[in-house]
């Protein structure tokens, strides 16, 4: 198992250099650079600017010495911010985009596999056509449109009841995050949803089931000893991939709530040819949604012994 | 047979309803099942035999499944259309159940031993501690070496022939009365399943078992039945003792599958089949189910259904009607096959 781990770890360095370079390499294709659009400067302070920050050198050099910082885990100064180191912005933002991003998981996973059971549960009866139905306009309709619907919907409950319940938008208690985090985990849920209805549906055909039954176990144990812990498989496997998309898909809804999370720099950045930032970002991105991926494939082989003797293998 | 009815079925009959129409699956079924003794459900794939035993447990997904007609009774107290809850307090505890292929019977994310500790607290009530050494012992007794270490293994740690042994461990757990076992060895090798074949025989004679054995092998039948059933598309052609079935054949089918089956001499080196192919059970034929295959149809085969003639023996054709016209000459037939 152990040898498994650090070879995933290797594998996973492995790739975060791979984004590095590929980002690197993208970034410096786009013509202009970050001090190409500054405004109120001549030619000789553009040419000291672009020393000061390394620009002249060649590409390659800058890419060694970039890399060589990056090691030491420096991702340098942000262009379009006074005085404000990349690794700052991170510090300062990405518990929040991660608090955020968590939250809706938790959402997500929950409503998925509770959701996606029920339908399974009623098969072809309303329910299961009501939540299927909800599942497709939730996959279908992008999140910022839910966005301001919740925002509308917030308003009017506040007014109707007198008391302010919910906040609007904004940050910082438990309340503020409940439903920026509801909205950014709608769509993965609702495609939790639809993979846990249909294996939940093939789980409950299988011989094993059956004699689950034969065995004279009461409905209620069949569906949380036998189906649910083998239905739930494939939900984990997509989780990895759910991680990428609800903590860089967040930048909308943290717009929309005007939360000062991370996806804000992420997307201003590329806007603002802003070299550390995007670099810093999308790095610190890359490598942690292969942290996540390693880690759901960690606890994939807790849940299905198979898996773990094949991986000491 | 002189010994008490354990299990009674009269009358079964089952349908399926499928987009092209239902399916008369079993039709007019009955079979009594003497206590310590084995009755073995021949016949071809499809021909009902399993519909017929996973009936009895409920264990046919209703619907589209439904019970049509019948009643089957489990020392006199009905099991057919019982409640699921009412259910459960026979499957598992007074019936145990195996089926065919153990590896995709049991459940893969669980240790043996667990599922089968499952069915003694569920039914017996045993504390965790208490289930394990039960399971210790079951799997002694099922012959599984160092059952300390096997029973915290999965399924897929284990071989084909262990996993049926533990999947009767499984069945016998809460000392059922009847034991169903749906082809038990079909999926296990020649040497496995004579292996399987002696410890159901030996649990049997040390625990008084009555079995259900679903078959489509004929030698397995030779060995392990008292009584025989053959069925033929949904129906039980010929029913009697395994002498009677193997030495007295009454019904053509049976005739058939016996001269299917291969033998051990050299020189018959073809093997013989049963022309056709079992009839459309959408629409049963009018008359009896096996006439577009019979080598001795008559006339009124094809118009009229025959019933079960005969009161120990059973066959369900003409040729048994006193007045059939080729009886002679048929049991002179049955006599040169015999030879």
């Amino acid at each position: 198992m152990l040898n498994y781990i650090l070879k995933r770890l290797g594998m996973g360095v492995l790739t975060v250099w791979f984004i590095a370079t590929a980002t690197f390499a993208a970034m410096h294709l786009v013509p202009g650079n970050p001090l190409a659009n500054e405004k109120a400067t001549n030619a000789v302070i553009r040419a000291n600017l672009e020393r000061q920050y390394g620009l002249d050198q060649p590409v390659l050099t800058q890419y060694v010495i970039y890399m060589g910082n990056m090691l030491k885990g420096d991702f340098g100064i942000a262009f379009s911010e006074e005085n404000r180191s990349v690794n700052d912005i991170i510090r300062e933002t990405f518990p929040v985009s991660a608090t955020l991003g968590l939250l809706s998981l938790l959402f997500a996973t929950a409503g998925g596999v509770m959701w996606g059971a029920l339908t399974a549960i009623y098969r072809n009866r309303w329910p299961d056509y009501l939540i299927m139905f909800l599942v497709i306009l939730g996959i279908s309709v992008p999140s910022f449109v839910f966005a301001g619907l919740s925002q509308f919907a917030i308003l009017h409950l506040n007014k109707w009841t007198g008391v302010s319940l919910l906040p609007v938008a904004g940050w910082g208690s438990f309340r503020a995050m409940l439903v920026p985090a509801l909205v950014l985990g709608l769509s993965t849920m609702a495609y939790l949803t639809r993979l846990m209805r249909s294996t939940m549906l093939d789980v409950a055909n299988t011989d094993y089931i059956r004699t689950a039954h034969a065995k004279g176990l009461s409905t209620t144990r069949i569906f949380l000893h036998h189906q649910l812990r083998n239905a739930i498989l494939p939900v984990i496997t997509v989780l990895g991939p759910s991680i990428a998309i609800i903590t860089t898909g967040g930048f909308v809804v943290e717009s929309v709530f005007a939360i000062p999370g991370l996806g804000r720099y992420f997307v201003q950045s590329v806007a603002q040819l802003d070299y550390t930032v995007i670099m810093g970002t999308t790095v610190f991105f890359g490598a942690f949604l292969v942290l996540m991926v390693i880690a759901v494939d960690i606890l994939y082989g807790f849940i299905d012994p198979r898996i773990r003797v094949e991986a000491s293998r | 047979m002189s010994s008490e009815i354990i299990l009674e079925v009269t009358n079964l009959a089952v349908e399926f309803a499928t987009y092209g129409g239902s399916v008369q699956a079993v039709r007019d079924v009955s079979f009594n099942l003497h206590k310590g003794t084995t009755l073995a459900i021949v016949g071809e794939s499809g021909c009902g035999k399993s519909v017929t035993v996973q009936t009895l447990l409920g264990l046919i997904p209703m619907p589209p499944g439904r019970i049509t007609a019948g009643s089957a009774r489990l020392r006199g107290a009905e099991l057919l259309g019982l409640s699921a809850d009412r259910l459960n307090h026979y499957r598992g505890k007074r019936i145990g159940m195996i089926f065919q292929d153990a590896m995709s019977a049991m459940n893969p994310t669980m240790t043996i031993g667990d599922q089968i500790a499952e069915t003694l607290i569920v039914h017996m009530g045993m504390s965790a501690a208490a289930a394990r050494q039960e399971v210790i012992t079951l799997l002694t007794q099922v012959q599984i070496p160092e059952p300390e270490r096997r029973l915290r293994q999965y399924p897929f740690e284990f071989s084909g022939g262990m996993l049926q042994r533990a999947m009767i461990a499984l069945s016998i757990a809460c000392q059922p009365e009847v034991l169903i076992a749906d082809e038990p060895t079909t999926a296990l090798d020649v040497t496995i399943q004579a292996q399987i074949l002696q410890l159901l025989e030996s649990l049997q004679q040390s625990r008084g078992l009555s079995i259900i054995l679903i078959t489509h092998d004929l030698g397995v039948v030779a060995r392990m039945a008292h009584e025989v059933a053959v069925m033929y598309a949904g129906q039980i052609v010929e029913q009697g003792s395994v002498d009677d079935i193997f030495y007295r054949s009454a019904h053509p089918y049976t005739v058939g599958l016996k001269a299917a089956m291969p033998g051990r001499s050299a020189h018959k080196s073809v093997l013989q089949e049963i022309p056709g192919s079992p009839p459309d059970l959408f629409a049963p034929p009018a008359g009896c189910g096996f006439n577009a295959r019979c080598p001795h149809v008559m006339q009124l085969c094809t118009s009229q259904a025959p019933p079960l003639f005969g009161t120990s023996h059973q066959a369900r054709c003409w040729l048994q009607h006193a007045a059939a016209p080729a009886q002679a000459l048929y049991q002179q037939l049955i006599a040169s096959v015999r030879s």
